[in-house]
């Protein structure tokens, strides 16, 4: 297992490029429900395939996720994780305004997360001159331990992981949903030569 | 004309593109802040001609500098620069007092506009 511990530039840099393209997402989300989006720091941590569980509340062992892998040009590539309570899930039908049975709550979590994760992930791409395709989203069983059980099969395919964690809180609502970002450590390299020419440019 | 700047943001590649940004006569007297509450001790022990100011910060954010220079009469103009493009919160710094927002990342002749319009350059 080796150590890919980014540079204090290079994770600034990377924070920037987050905070741009959470910026953006955040108001897709704010006019996709009408209400305001209110934004958090962005923390940006290396994590391993057994210590990643313990960084995603392990408490709350009942939530929705909808995972949705990324992968760009340059060997850029990831897995995006939107991470639901159910009392936040819950209110979805209401936030989006559909009537009572005319989306199912997990077709409505997989309309949101899909929003948000190609946004965001659209708007970081441009910004290093990079473009992303994506997988369909997917709803992992929005039952008890679906995240636990979804990060052992991770473990499969890597052993360290950047993990980049957003909070989209709407104010309106107490609604709030994690957008957590997974890229393994093979993509971290050519993340990092992305990092380093946009430095080199300032 | 001289003014003297300060740039508050807690990306040091953020405080780097609003300073390259700058036109060479505003670039003289420039200091940095990398959070709100960095910005206003600075704010209370100097005077500035303007604020260069972003959002979403750690400590104190930037509607916590907005609402400190109100509450303390602070003169100086104050430009958000985020990515937080959300409408509501648009209106919310101009309502606090800010000259403009401009929208992460800045551009330099977005942001020479602005100085321009508020007679500045």
């Amino acid at each position: 297992m080796s150590n890919f511990n980014l540079t204090e530039d290079q994770q600034d840099c990377l924070q920037e490029l987050i905070n741009v393209a959470m910026g953006q997402a955040s108001d897709q989300l704010a006019r996709y429900l009408d209400t305001f989006v209110y934004l958090k720091v962005p923390s940006i941590e290396q994590v391993s395939s057994q210590s990643l569980i313990g960084t995603l509340n392990p408490s709350d062992t009942t939530v929705a996720v909808v995972s949705q892998g990324f992968f760009g040009y340059e060997g850029i590539r990831g897995e995006a994780l939107l991470i639901y309570q159910p009392k936040d899930s819950d209110k979805l039908a209401d936030l989006l305004g559909y009537e009572p049975d005319e989306l199912s709550v997990e077709e409505q979590i997989i309309d949101l997360s899909s929003i948000l994760t190609t946004t965001f992930l659209n708007v970081f791409a441009s910004q290093i001159e990079n473009q992303m395709s994506y997988s369909a989203p997917r709803l992992l069983a929005s039952h008890k331990g679906a995240i636990s059980e979804h990060i052992e099969q991770q473990s499969y395919n890597w052993d360290l992981a950047l993990k980049v964690k957003i909070t989209y809180q709407v104010t309106d609502y107490s609604f709030n949903c994690d957008m957590v970002l997974l890229i393994p450590e093979s993509a971290i390299v050519n993340i990092t030569d992305v990092l380093d020419r946009i430095l080199a440019s300032f | 004309m001289s003014s003297s700047i300060l740039i508050c943001d807690d990306s040091n590649l953020a405080r780097k593109q609003v300073l390259r940004s700058l036109p060479d006569i505003l670039s003289a007297d420039v200091q940095l802040a990398t959070n709100g509450q960095e910005a206003l001790e600075l704010l209370t022990s100097q005077n500035f001609d303007i604020l260069f100011l972003d959002l979403t910060m750690p400590i104190l954010d930037g509607l916590g500098v907005l609402q400190g220079i109100k509450e303390n009469n602070t003169n100086i103009a104050v430009f958000v620069i985020s990515a937080d493009i959300q409408p509501e919160m648009q209106s919310k710094v101009l309502s606090l007092g800010a000259k403009a927002f401009l929208k992460k990342p800045v551009k330099k002749e977005v942001l020479i506009e602005q100085l321009q319009q508020h007679g500045f350059l």
